[in-house]
């Protein structure tokens, strides 16, 4: 599941295979502003039916703690 | 791709990211306040100059939750108002149709309420849709419909930054922005040309009776009677229908006549070739019968073999392919309809072309039974009205871009432009409308003059095919340049610039009584038309409106009050 969040995620930002792993932050990806985060909370929900609590989603500052709130 | 901008009241930037990977899309700062982005002269919208404004609103957040709607169709009045004097006539707008969205709505006892406020939006939409032309519906509600609330919108997404849709219902609105715009765009093609057997209906003409070909009210018969509806109501929409079949006619025209699951009748096709001879033969004479060109065709047969002659033969003639089944039959012909026929606007032309076409045939039938010409002309009546260009600038655009034949400088124009051109002090544009016993032929000539001193340049003059050979164009030219000679002109200048599909009119100024004439570099300076006159084979000519020529033709002139 971790890896399919990956690279749901570089799908959404249009950045190739490999740009973001487990360690990345938020705030250092140039294309990851508030509205594609948006889009990648919606998109977890939409294509892999994971729910995260809205309050959480808008907290979260890197892929480590959104995988950990996506039990994945 | 021309520059577009999609304004809303919820959050619609990822849209516009996601369109701005294929068109030039403004960037909004934030997002709402749509009205105030159009309404403010100074904003960044305006200097942008979009061709083409996306309005997607979200009918729930323009009410305010308040769904009285005895407040609500005030608000939407007032919302539609400033609307309206923000619009510019030298640009497009698309405005969603109402989708009434909200968590309230699934208690509401009352269910009827959401279709009632939803008809109010869309009533005072469609109000301004008829007094502008340049605004047009998006068909969101349709595009919400088939996703289905459920999927189309996301809780989540709208809590966490007023993104109103899901993932999934914003790039299929991203596709639907594109979609009108590619509609917008491309010229449409005229003709549906169908087989019969296993095409309209299932089984063969003429091996039984009547009855047991494949069309009726149930299993794979209703499935031919479901296309056969959605091919009648695109005929309607101003698509012309051929038939060509290999067939005994005879076989074939008691089903077109008499099966009683037939919706569409022989009246309803433009023309028929139902015989054995080869297809592309009878599409060339179909093609040569409605004066119009083969690549205006779209032909459609069940045979593989006969659909890969004909893009043999014809490679200028759409061919799409045909579906397996039955069930796919209605399907496939809307697809056929989106990708080939379909409008951005109809207009009242559309709408009885066939019967014009027809009315064709009955006057060649006349032709050959008049003794001359002009007795001929005589017995159509004609009438040529010239209207006033204002209140038409749909049709006015439509004749400009879609005329190939009649065209003699093929000047294309954007609606926007031929908005703008219409208020430019030195630009005349003529309009005219020709009836006859016959019938009414509808708005089917133009011509744009541009006054330079005492001098007029014809930088278009277009006339649809419909109305040519009936020396028409005569009684026009004869009416513009008295009109030019009124507003204190003494020459005329035409130009005539040969294209692929021009010929028919080369000779046009020269049996008008205009000679060929060399300008000087000044004069072409001085009529601006030292651009044109460099196109290849370029040919200019000019008229002394002092020494106008006598004229045959046999119309009776009106002007529009």
């Amino acid at each position: 599941m971790k890896e399919k969040i990956i690279s749901l995620i570089e799908e959404v930002l249009n950045l190739p295979a490999g740009s973001i792993t487990e360690d990345t932050i938020i705030a250092d990806v140039e294309e990851w502003d508030s509205l594609a985060h948006v889009m990648i909370i919606g998109e977890m929900q939409e294509k892999l039916g994971i729910s995260i609590p809205v309050d959480e989603a808008v907290e979260v500052t890197g892929v480590a703690e959104l995988l950990e709130k996506a039990g994945a | 791709m021309p520059k577009i901008a999609l304004l809303s009241n919820v959050n619609m930037n990822m849209v516009i990211r996601m369109l701005q990977k294929s068109a030039e899309v403004w960037q909004p700062e934030g997002y709402g306040n749509e009205l105030g982005i159009l309404m403010n002269p100074q904003s960044s919208y305006q200097s942008f100059g979009a061709e083409y404004t996306f309005l997607v609103l979200d009918l729930m957040e323009l009410l305010e939750h308040d769904l009285d709607e005895k407040a609500a169709e005030p608000r939407m009045g007032a919302w539609f108002a400033d609307l309206e004097s923000a619009l510019k006539p030298e640009r497009m707008y698309y405005i969603s149709d109402a989708c009434l969205w909200g968590f309230e709505l699934a208690v509401l006892v009352d269910q009827g309420k959401k279709a009632l406020l939803e008809g109010l939006w869309q009533k005072q939409l469609e109000a301004l849709c008829k007094d502008h032309g340049n605004v047009r519906i998006l068909p969101y509600r349709g595009l919400i419909g088939t996703l289905g609330e459920e999927n189309a919108f996301s809780l989540k997404m709208w809590y966490m930054g007023k993104v109103l849709l899901s993932n999934e219902a914003q790039r299929r609105l991203g596709s639907l922005i594109l979609d009108r715009l590619r509609i917008e765009m491309r010229t449409p093609k005229k003709v549906l040309v169908l087989d019969l057997d296993n095409t309209l209906w299932g089984g063969l003409a003429g091996e039984h009776d009547i009855t047991p070909i494949k069309l009726s009210e149930d299993h794979g018969g209703l499935a031919y009677k479901n296309l056969q509806r959605v091919i009648l109501q695109m005929q309607r929409q101003g698509v012309l229908l051929a038939i060509v079949s290999k067939n005994n006619e005879q076989d074939a025209m008691e089903i077109l006549e008499e099966h009683p699951h037939m919706v569409l009748k022989p009246g309803d096709f433009a023309a028929k070739r139902i015989n054995w001879k080869p297809k592309h033969e009878n599409i060339r004479e179909i093609a040569e019968e409605l004066n119009l060109g083969t690549d205006s065709f779209v032909f459609w047969d069940d045979n593989p073999s006969e659909r890969q002659l004909i893009r043999d033969m014809l490679p200028e003639v759409s061919v799409p392919e045909f579906p397996e089944k039955p069930e796919e039959l209605a399907p496939a012909m809307t697809e056929i309809y989106r990708q080939f026929f379909a409008a951005a606007a109809v207009t009242e032309e559309d709408a009885g072309k066939t019967a014009q076409y027809a009315a064709n045939a009955a006057r060649r039938e006349l032709e050959q039974i008049s003794g001359s010409f002009t007795e001929y002309l005589k017995s159509l009546e004609i009438t040529i009205t010239r209207v006033r260009p204002e209140k038409q600038v749909e049709r006015l655009t439509q004749l400009a871009n879609k005329t190939n034949q009649f065209n003699l400088t093929t000047k294309r124009y954007t609606r926007g432009e031929m908005a703008l051109l219409l208020k430019e002090p030195e630009k005349r544009v003529y309009l005219y409308q020709v009836t006859d016993r016959f019938g009414d032929s509808g708005i089917v000539a133009a011509a744009v003059v541009d006054l330079i001193g005492s001098g007029a340049v014809i930088e278009e003059f277009v006339m649809s095919c419909r109305v040519m050979g009936k020396n028409v164009e005569y009684g026009i030219m004869d009416d513009i340049e008295e009109d030019l000679y009124h507003a204190g002109c003494d020459r005329v200048i035409g130009i005539y610039i040969p294209t692929a599909k021009n010929r028919p009119v080369e000779q046009l100024y020269g049996q008008l009584g205009y000679h060929p004439v060399e300008l000087s570099e000044e004069e072409k300076m001085a009529f601006n038309i030292g651009g044109q006159l460099k196109e290849e084979g370029a040919v200019c000519y000019g008229l002394s409106l002092a020494e106008r020529p006598g004229r045959i033709y046999e119309a009776r002139m009106e002007r529009e009050v």
